[in-house]
């Protein structure tokens, strides 16, 4: 793996990484049954950055994910999640690591019966933060624009705002890493585009790291780094600059953008 | 503000109807437990009726009268006998027979148990023998219970009608029940009645005089020590009779009780029942915790996906079944109460709803609901968080 000059000065270890693989195969099924799904990944992401992952239908990338989320369990290769490795880890250590992990999914899986602040007090609670629950899940819903909607059930709110609560729910305890499987693929154009503008905004006041799935491409300017997976194989992984020649944004810095080219 | 927040009780009432649907579930369940648990004890409390009435603390039978059904009597000398020894006050007859009583509005005979006793002397414990005792003295007067059947005809002081072929007039009524022994009904006399009706029915009836009686009732002085007596009795009283404590463990009403717990299949039959409703409660718990889990399941997951483990989750569907069974078990005792005030009136028998008996199915309720809430539970512990993504 080749990696720039820069980098070495910018990251002396691989603490500022918060997903590191290594030599990662995945297979659904076991014996002749057993069908390869991830072939030999490497890849690492750096604190803070935004990274798309895309590719054809099939290829991988929930997965990958739900690898990286610590949902599956890893069964050839290495895979370090927020500096912590996750082979070998028991059930409940799995479930520790989850808690410092923010999902955003394709459906937002909502509770019906509680309201938008309760929704998201669910996720507070599991830091045990009883006392301030409501002030967190109300100043996050405040922040994606929800605050005349925090005591709303599912029910009265419209679709993006559904999407903008489950976001809540997975920012509230500011995670170091976000997992988002095609949050934007329910919505329409418009709230789509806040969605990933909101996301866009926290990761970088929180300084976390997004690993976004998407098939959208309306969205690809927030990302700092987009990788593309093709039957279960990285194909290409590059900045922004390079996967779009024709566009060019502001907010991608140089050494971002070229930092990671592999 | 300390608080989590109730996911299982805003989970199981945010759909209104449902909640309602599933509370009438639950009700309907306990209610199944509680009717047929009703009978049973009501078989068998109905057979004590007559005997936690007699007012004495020592009862004397015949040694072959093995339960009150069993038409045995003994010699009325043992009751002067028994008088006799220190301590006891007092020694009473009663006198039962079964007889036809005419229904006075269709005229069909019926078996009815007539009860009788000396009018003067506190024998049974029915308020209603003051109230008329001189009525009661009068020739050919009788009190009838209230709680006879319905084929008896109509059951009011003044009722003129007939017994053994001959005639009677109803001069008031008391309350007591039917059991297995008293037929239709009870009719309540003096013994000089009794004798009127009793001592001459012709070649095929026994003949029944003073000489003997069916049950004697033995009045102690107070203070005295009621096993010491009852041990003294039957140690000097000839072996033609048994000498038993009312109450206690090996009294007169536990034996009588445990002689149809033993003898017929009403226990077996009426327990049978009661776990069909037991498990008909476990199957509609389940459909309600199960539907429930699967509707919510990718929320569920979601929770796991957030770092919730499956503790979490068994003590959501595990308090959702508490719920069910404490909120269903009140509309369900509740129209229970109503049914057996119906149920009593209709056959005769004692239902009878005791603190005991409410919290046994109670209890019997929550472990129904905990038991499907178990069965539910596994579809929470195998939801895949990694299969919602
Ligand atoms: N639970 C499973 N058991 C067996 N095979 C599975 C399972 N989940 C996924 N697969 C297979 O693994 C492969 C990769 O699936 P995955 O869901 O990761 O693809 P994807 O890139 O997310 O596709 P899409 O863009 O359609 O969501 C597919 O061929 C799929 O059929
Ligand atoms: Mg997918």
């Amino acid at each position: 793996m080749f990696k720039a000059q820069q980098q070495s000065k910018f990251e002396p270890s691989r603490d500022n990484l918060a997903v590191q693989i290594q030599r990662l195969n995945y297979f659904f099924g076991a014996g002749d049954l057993s069908k390869q799904v991830l072939f030999d990944i490497s890849l690492e992401l750096p604190k803070g950055q935004i990274v798309i992952l895309t590719g054809p239908s099939g290829s991988g990338k929930t997965t990958l994910l739900t690898l990286a989320g610590a949902l599956r369990r890893l069964q050839e290769g290495s895979l370090r999640v927020l500096g912590q490795e996750l082979v070998g880890l028991g059930d409940r250590a799995l479930v520790n690591i989850r808690r410092n992990i923010g999902f955003i999914f394709q459906a937002h899986n909502l509770f019906e019966s509680l309201t938008a602040s309760q929704n998201v007090e669910m996720a507070v609670e599991l830091t045990g933060d009883f006392a301030s629950k409501r002030q967190q899940a109300v100043a996050m819903l405040s922040a994606l624009g929800l605050d005349d909607r925090v005591d709303y059930k599912p029910q009265s709110l419209s679709g993006g705002q559904k999407q903008r609560v489950a976001i809540a729910r997975a920012l509230v305890n500011h995670p170091k890493l976000i997992l988002a499987d095609e949050p934007t693929a329910a919505l329409d154009k418009k709230s789509g585009r806040d969605v990933v503008n909101y996301l866009h905004n926290l990761s970088r006041e929180e300084g976390c790291t997004v690993l976004m799935v998407t098939h959208d491409n309306r969205i690809l300017d927030v990302a700092d780094r987009i990788i593309n997976l093709v039957d279960g194989r990285l194909e290409s992984d590059s900045s922004l600059n390079a996967f779009v020649q024709s566009k060019t944004k502001d907010s991608l810095t140089d050494i971002s953008a070229d930092m990671f080219i592999m | 503000m300390l608080k989590r927040i109730p996911l299982a009780w805003l989970n199981l009432t945010h759909d209104r109807r449902r909640f309602a649907t599933s509370l009438a579930g639950v009700g309907f369940a306990v209610l199944l437990m509680f009717m047929f648990n009703g009978f049973m004890n009501a078989l068998y409390d109905s057979q004590l009726q007559l005997l936690n009435r007699l007012n004495g603390e020592i009862i004397i039978v015949n040694r072959l009268r093995t339960n009150m059904f069993v038409p045995r009597a003994f010699a009325r000398r043992r009751l002067y006998q028994a008088r006799a020894f220190a301590g006891v006050q007092n020694a009473y007859a009663v006198y039962i027979s079964e007889v036809n009583w005419k229904n006075p509005e269709n005229r069909k005979s019926r078996g009815v148990r007539v009860i009788a006793i000396n009018p003067d002397e506190p024998v049974l414990n029915i308020p209603e023998i003051d109230t008329h005792r001189q009525a009661l003295k009068l020739p050919e007067t009788a009190l009838m219970d209230t709680q006879s059947r319905a084929e008896v005809g109509p059951v009011e002081a003044g009722v003129i009608s007939e017994l053994a072929d001959r005639q009677i007039r109803l001069v008031g009524t008391f309350t007591m029940g039917t059991d297995f022994a008293s037929g239709n009904g009870n009719l309540l006399m003096s013994d000089q009645n009794f004798l009127r009706y009793f001592a001459d029915r012709g070649p095929e009836e026994a003949e029944r005089s003073f000489a003997t009686v069916d049950v004697g009732v033995v009045k102690l002085d107070p203070g005295t020590n009621i096993n010491r007596i009852v041990k003294t009795l039957q140690e000097n009283l000839p072996n033609d009779v048994l000498v038993l404590a009312r109450d206690g463990e090996n009294g007169f009403v536990i034996r009588e009780r445990k002689y149809w717990q033993e003898n017929t299949n009403i226990g077996f039959v009426f327990s049978l029942l009661t776990s069909m409703g037991f498990f008909v409660g476990i199957i509609l718990v389940y459909q309600i915790l199960y539907t429930d889990v699967a509707d919510h399941w990718a929320e569920y997951a979601t929770l796991k996906a957030m770092g919730y483990r499956n503790g979490y989750l068994l003590g959501v569907v595990l308090q959702e079944a508490l719920i069910l069974s404490v909120l269903g078990f009140i509309p369900g005792v509740l129209v229970s109460q109503l049914l057996y005030t119906a149920a009593g009136n209709a056959t005769g028998l004692f239902f009878q709803m005791t603190p005991e008996r409410v919290m046994n199915l109670l209890i019997a309720t929550f472990i129904m609901c905990l038991l499907s809430g178990a069965i539910a539970v596994r579809k929470v512990q195998t939801t895949d968080p990694a299969e919602v993504f």
